[in-house]
C-alpha cells in the first residue's frame, strides 16, 4: 500500500539550506515538509557561517568583497540572492540561534568584517557569523594564546596548532592535559558531552588553570557541550577567570551539530514537519513541473505531493550530484540539468590538489530565481546551486543560508500572488 | 667526505635488489643497499600484487612459467607471512577465444604449473560475481604477495645481519678502476651530503633504471624497455580468488584481491621515461570496460585508486618496439666481466616479482664466482623475519588484533587500523618525515577515507615527536595529501569523487590547509 501526503511545499535535503527554506516557509504560514535521506553537511562542518573567506585573497570586509564578487561573476550564486537577502538572511539565523533551545547560545558578526579565527592546524581562517563560542579566537584582538587539547582526542593536535600560529605572527603556545577516559577512541561529541557536566568542567578547569600564564586566551577543540554550550562555555570562562573560545576540527562536528539542533528546533515550532531517513526515488513530473516526489522509507515509499519544492540536497559530497563511471554528470533525485561543466574533451580534474578543479562550479541549472531549469515549481537552494567553489572561498554556509531564505521568499511570494488572482 | 667499506654494494631497493642484499647477508658478506628513493618505491611497491603460478606464461613463455611455479612453492614456505593463499583461477569469458583453453592445459602440463579443471558451476559457487557466461574454469596456485611487507621483512633482516640499509641515498657515480668497479659515490637525496662507498662487488639491481645505473659506470648498451602500466584498486575484494582470463596475455584480463582491496590490471604502454607515472583516461576506460568482462557491474563498484607500475624489460632482438608484452618476463643477469670486460660489477635486470629471490640467488652466484669463494645460498629455506610460523596471512588478521585492545589503543587510521603507539614507534624507528614511506610501511591513508581523517591526526603525532618544526611538519603533510590526489584525480567519478569532497571540505573548508604559512 502507498501513502500520499499532501504540503504547501516539500523542501528536499536537510541541511542549512533545506532547514532555512523549510523554517522560513513554515514561518510563513505554509505546510512544509523537509524531507531527507540523511542530515546534511552540519554534521561535517566547523558551524561557523562563512560568507566569504577568499577571493582569491584573504577577505576582511565579506560585505564589500561579496559586493564585488557579484559584479566580477554574474554565474555565482551570491549574484542571483542579491547582497540585501544575504543581510537579512544572516540577522535572521542569529535571531533564529539566539531564540533557540540552546539557552542563550548566539551568533555574533556580520558583513561588516569577517572574524580571523585559528583552525585545528594553526591557519588564521577569515569566518563571518560565528558562535560566540569560538569569537573570543578573534586573532585581529591580539595577545598571548594558549591552545590547550589532550592525547585523548586524536582529532586536535594543539603544538600543531600553536607553532603555526606562531608562524603567522601570533604569540602562540600550547598545552596538553591528560584524563582518564573509558576508551581511548574519543571523537569530538563524546568529549561534549562530557563538558555538559559542571563536575567535569570543574576538574578540567583546575587542571588547566595552574599551567596558564599571564594575560592569556584559551582555544580548546570545538567540545564544550552539546545540550548546554552557553552554559559550558561562559562557566569555563569563569573559572578560568580569562578569554575561551572553540576551534573547530575534524568531523563529527559538534558546533555543527548544534545548528542543525537550532534550526530543527525551529522548524518544529512553526508547524514545520522533518522526515529523516527517506530517501527520495521517484519524481513524478507533468507540463514542466514536478507534482509528487516519492520517498522511500522503512521498506515503503510515500507520495508527497506539493504545488512547490526546494531542491537543497547538496552537491557531490552529498550524492545529490554524480559523476558517472561513464564520464555523465547527473542530478540523481529530479533528473535536472546541470551547468558549470568543462566543456567536453576538456580535463574536469588536474593533477594539482590546491588548486581550482574544472569539475569545481558544477551545480543544478537555474534562473534568475532560483527555479531550476526545466521544473518551474523547484527552487534550488545550497551546494547544489552551480557557479561557486565553497570550500575554497569559503563560502558554504553563506550560501546555503542566504539561498534557503531566498528560495522560500520566491515560494511565498508566488503563493501569495496565486492567492491574490 | 664520508666513506664507507663492504663486501657488497646493492644498489636498487626493489623487491631484487632487497633480495640480493638478504641473500648476500645470508652467506655472510658485509652488504650495503641503497636507494635514490624509499625501499620498494619503484616497480615493486606499483604492481597488481601477484604471486603467479606461472599460469599466464605457460602459452607465450613457457620459460618464465617453469620459474615462476618453482618459486611460487619456495616464497610461500619463506616469505610465508607476506602470502595470501587465495589460490587463482582462469576462466573462458564470452569474450576469450574458447580454444585457447586447450593450449592452456597443455602448457600447464608442460611447465610444471599446477592446474585443475573444475565445473563452471563450483567456480560460479566460489565467486558468485564472476561472469555467468564463462564456459570452462581452471584452478591454479596463484596468490597474492605483499611487496611492501616482503621488502622490509628482508631488509630487516639485513640488518640484524650488521648490513646497512639506506634508502633516500642516490648513486651519482660508479667508481672505476680501469677495468674495475670498485664502488660508487651516493649523495642522500634529502640533505645533499655525499658517501663513498668502496665495494669488492658491486650490483645493478636499478630495475626499470638499471640502464640508468650501467652508464654511470661506463658500460653501454644496458637497454631497458619500460612497459608502463597501470593498475586500480577496487575498494571492496569483488573476488576473494585471483581471477585471470583464460587467453594470451593482454590487459585488464586479471584481478587480484589483496588486503581489503581487489586490484584490476595492466595497461602496457612503451615509454623512454621509466618515472612517467602517467594515467590516460583511456586507458582507465578500458581497465573499467575489462573489468565488467570478468565481473560484471564492476563499473558500479568503487575504484579507490589508480597507479602506474614500469615494467623493467630487457631489451631483446625479436621484441617489437611498441608490445613490450613480447620481451620474455624472465629475467636477465648481465656478468659484465664476460659482457664487457669490466669486473666486479654485475646488472640484474627483468623479471617479475614472484622470482626476486631466484633473481637473487643467480646475481650472489655470479658475485661469489668472480670473487673466487664458494658460499652456498640458503635462501630457499631460510625464512624471511617474520615468517618463521609458516602461516599465511588472513584477511581480518589486523582486524582481530585490534579488536583485543579496542579500549585501550587509539586508532590514527581507522580504515587501515593503525594504533597511535604503532604510528609513533615507526616514525621514531625510521626518523622519517615523509608520510609517504610510513603508507608503505603501515598502509596509512591507504583505505576509503583517502586520509580523510589520518592525514591531520598524523601530522599531529609527527609534529609532536621530538625536534620537527612547524614547517617541517605543514610539508609532510602537504606532501601527503598531494601524493594522495595523485593516485586518486583519475579516477574519480561515483563513490570516491563523493569522498573526495568531502576531504575537500575537511582539508580545505575546516583546516583551510591552503593558507598555512609559508
Amino acid at each position: 500500500m502507498r501513502s500520499e501526503l499532501h504540503y504547501d511545499a516539500v523542501v528536499i535535503g536537510a541541511g542549512v539550506a533545506g532547514l532555512v527554506a523549510g523554517t522560513r516557509l513554515a514561518e510563513g504560514g505554509a505546510r512544509v515538509c523537509v524531507l531527507a535521506k540523511g542530515v546534511g553537511s552540519t554534521h561535517l562542518a566547523p558551524g561557523t557561517v562563512d560568507v566569504l573567506g577568499y577571493a582569491p585573497e584573504r577577505v576582511d570586509e565579506p560585505g564589500r568583497a561579496v559586493g564585488e564578487l557579484i559584479a566580477a561573476r554574474p554565474d555565482h550564486p551570491y549574484a542571483l540572492i542579491g547582497i540585501e537577502t544575504i543581510g537579512e538572511a544572516l540577522a535572521w539565523l542569529a535571531e533564529r540561534v539566539a531564540q533557540g533551545p540552546l539557552h542563550g547560545y548566539r551568533y555574533v558578526g556580520g558583513l561588516e568584517r569577517n572574524h580571523l579565527l585559528p583552525t585545528a592546524v594553526g591557519v588564521v581562517r577569515p569566518s563571518t557569523l560565528v558562535p560566540e563560542t569560538m569569537a573570543g579566537g578573534d586573532l585581529r584582538a591580539g595577545g598571548p594564546v594558549c591552545i590547550v587539547g589532550s592525547p585523548v582526542l586524536r582529532d586536535f593536535h594543539p603544538s600543531l596548532c600553536a607553532a603555526n600560529l606562531v608562524r603567522a605572527g601570533v604569540d602562540a603556545r600550547s598545552v596538553e592535559l591528560t584524563f582518564e577516559v573509558d576508551r581511548a577512541d574519543q571523537n569530538a561529541l563524546g568529549l561534549a558531552r562530557r563538558f555538559d557536566d559542571p563536575s567535569w568542567r570543574a576538574a578540567f578547569a583546575s587542571q588547566l588553570a595552574p599551567r596558564l600564564q599571564g594575560e592569556e586566551r584559551v582555544g580548546l577543540p570545538a567540545v564544550l557541550g552539546s545540550t548546554d554550550p552557553h552554559g559550558a562555555w561562559s562557566d569555563l570562562e569563569e573559572r578560568l577567570g580569562r578569554r575561551v573560545f572553540e576551534i573547530p576540527t575534524l568531523p563529527p562536528s559538534v558546533p555543527g551539530m548544534r545548528l542543525f539542533e537550532v534550526l530543527r528546533s525551529a522548524l518544529r515550532a512553526n508547524g514545520g514537519r522533518l522526515v529523516l531517513g527517506s530517501e527520495v526515488v521517484a519524481a513524478e513530473r507533468a507540463d514542466g513541473r514536478v507534482v509528487s516526489v516519492s520517498g522511500h522509507a522503512s521498506g515503503r515509499d510515500v507520495r508527497y505531493v506539493a504545488p512547490s519544492f526546494v531542491l537543497a540536497t547538496g552537491g557531490f559530497a552529498s550524492g545529490a550530484i554524480e559523476l558517472g563511471s561513464d564520464w555523465v554528470t547527473r542530478e540523481q533525485v529530479l533528473g535536472l540539468p546541470l551547468r558549470g561543466e568543462p566543456p567536453a574533451g576538456e580535463p574536469r580534474f588536474v593533477g594539482e590538489y590546491l588548486t581550482e578543479q574544472p569539475m569545481a562550479r558544477v551545480g543544478v541549472a537555474v534562473d534568475a530565481q532560483l527555479r531550476a531549469e526545466g521544473a518551474e515549481n523547484v527552487v534550488v537552494a545550497g551546494a547544489a546551486l552551480p557557479g561557486a567553489v565553497p570550500w575554497r572561498e569559503l563560502s558554504g554556509e553563506g550560501i546555503a543560508v542566504a539561498s534557503g531564505h531566498r528560495a522560500a521568499t520566491v515560494i511565498l511570494s508566488r503563493a501569495a500572488a496565486g492567492a491574490a488572482a | 667526505m664520508a666513506s664507507l667499506t663492504t663486501d657488497v654494494l646493492v644498489i636498487g631497493g626493489g623487491a631484487t635488489g632487497t633480495g640480493v642484499a638478504w641473500d648476500a647477508a645470508l652467506r655472510g658478506f658485509e652488504v650495503v643497499l641503497v636507494d635514490r628513493a624509499d625501499l620498494s618505491e619503484g616497480t615493486s611497491g606499483r604492481f597488481h600484487g601477484l604471486l603467479h603460478s606461472g599460469g599466464r606464461y605457460v602459452v607465450k613463455d613457457p620459460r618464465a612459467a617453469e620459474e615462476c611455479i618453482a618459486e611460487n612453492g619456495i616464497v610461500r614456505r619463506v616469505a610465508a607471512d607476506c602470502i595470501e593463499d587465495t589460490g587463482g583461477l582462469f576462466v573462458t569469458t564470452p569474450f576469450d577465444d574458447p580454444e585457447y583453453a586447450d593450449r592452456f592445459v597443455a602448457g600447464c602440463r608442460a611447465t610444471g604449473v599446477d592446474c585443475e579443471e573444475i565445473p563452471v558451476a563450483q567456480a560460479i559457487r566460489q565467486e558468485p560475481r564472476l561472469n555467468p557466461g564463462i564456459s570452462r574454469a581452471f584452478r591454479v596456485p596463484d596468490g597474492n604477495i605483499d611487496a611492501w611487507k616482503t621488502i622490509w621483512s628482508m631488509a630487516r633482516g639485513v640488518t640484524e645481519r650488521g648490513g646497512r640499509v639506506m634508502p633516500y641515498h642516490a648513486a651519482v657515480a660508479i667508481h672505476r678502476d680501469g677495468d674495475e668497479v670498485t664502488g660508487a659515490r651516493l649523495r642522500d637525496t634529502r640533505s645533499g651530503e655525499e658517501v663513498d662507498v668502496e665495494a669488492r662487488m658491486t650490483v645493478n639491481a636499478a630495475g626499470a633504471w638499471a640502464g640508468r645505473v650501467a652508464d654511470l659506470a661506463g658500460i653501454e648498451g644496458v637497454r631497458i624497455l619500460p612497459g608502463r602500466g597501470i593498475m586500480i584498486a577496487m575498494n571492496h575484494r569483488l573476488v576473494n580468488t585471483v581471477v585471470n582470463r583464460c587467453q594470451m596475455p593482454s590487459d585488464g584480463d586479471i584481478i587480484v584481491p589483496i588486503r581489503t582491496v581487489s586490484v584490476i590490471g595492466t595497461t602496457d604502454q612503451h615509454t623512454e621515461d621509466p618515472d612517467d607515472q602517467t594515467v590516460m583516461q583511456s586507458e582507465v576506460d578500458a581497465m573499467l570496460d575489462d573489468g565488467e568482462k570478468l565481473v560484471p557491474g564492476f563499473r558500479r563498484a568503487r575504484a579507490l585508486r589508480v597507479w602506474t607500475g614500469v615494467r623493467p624489460l630487457f631489451e631483446d632482438a625479436k621484441a617489437s618496439d611498441t608490445d613490450t608484452r613480447d620481451v620474455t618476463r624472465a629475467h636477465a643477469l648481465l656478468d659484465h666481466a664476460e659482457r664487457d670486460g669490466i669486473s666486479r660489477f654485475v646488472t640484474i635486470t627483468g623479471g617479475k616479482l614472484t622470482t626476486f629471490r631466484l633473481m637473487a640467488e643467480e646475481t650472489m652466484n655470479a658475485v661469489c664466482a668472480q670473487l673466487g669463494e664458494d658460499r652456498p645460498c640458503t635462501t630457499t629455506t631460510q625464512p624471511l623475519p617474520g615468517s618463521e610460523g609458516g602461516q599465511h596471512y588472513r584477511l581480518g588478521e589486523r582486524l582481530e588484533r585490534k579488536e583485543q585492545h579496542l579500549r585501550e589503543e587509539q586508532l590514527i587510521c581507522e580504515c587501515e587500523l593503525i594504533p597511535r603507539s604503532k604510528l609513533e614507534a615507526t616514525l621514531r624507528r625510521t626518523g622519517t618525515m615523509n608520510l609517504d614511506d610510513i603508507r608503505r610501511l603501515l598502509r596509512l591513508g591507504m583505505g576509503p577515507c583517502q586520509g580523510g581523517f589520518c592525514i591531520y591526526r598524523a601530522t599531529g603525532v609527527l609534529h609532536g615527536l621530538d625536534g620537527l618544526t612547524a614547517e617541517q611538519a605543514d610539508e609532510a603533510l602537504l606532501h601527503f595529501l598531494q601524493e594522495r590526489w595523485k593516485g586518486v584525480w583519475p579516477i574519480l567519478y561515483g563513490d570516491q569523487l563523493r569522498q573526495a569532497r568531502l576531504d575537500d571540505w575537511i582539508f580545505q573548508g575546516v583546516l583551510d590547509v591552503e593558507h598555512l604559512p609559508s
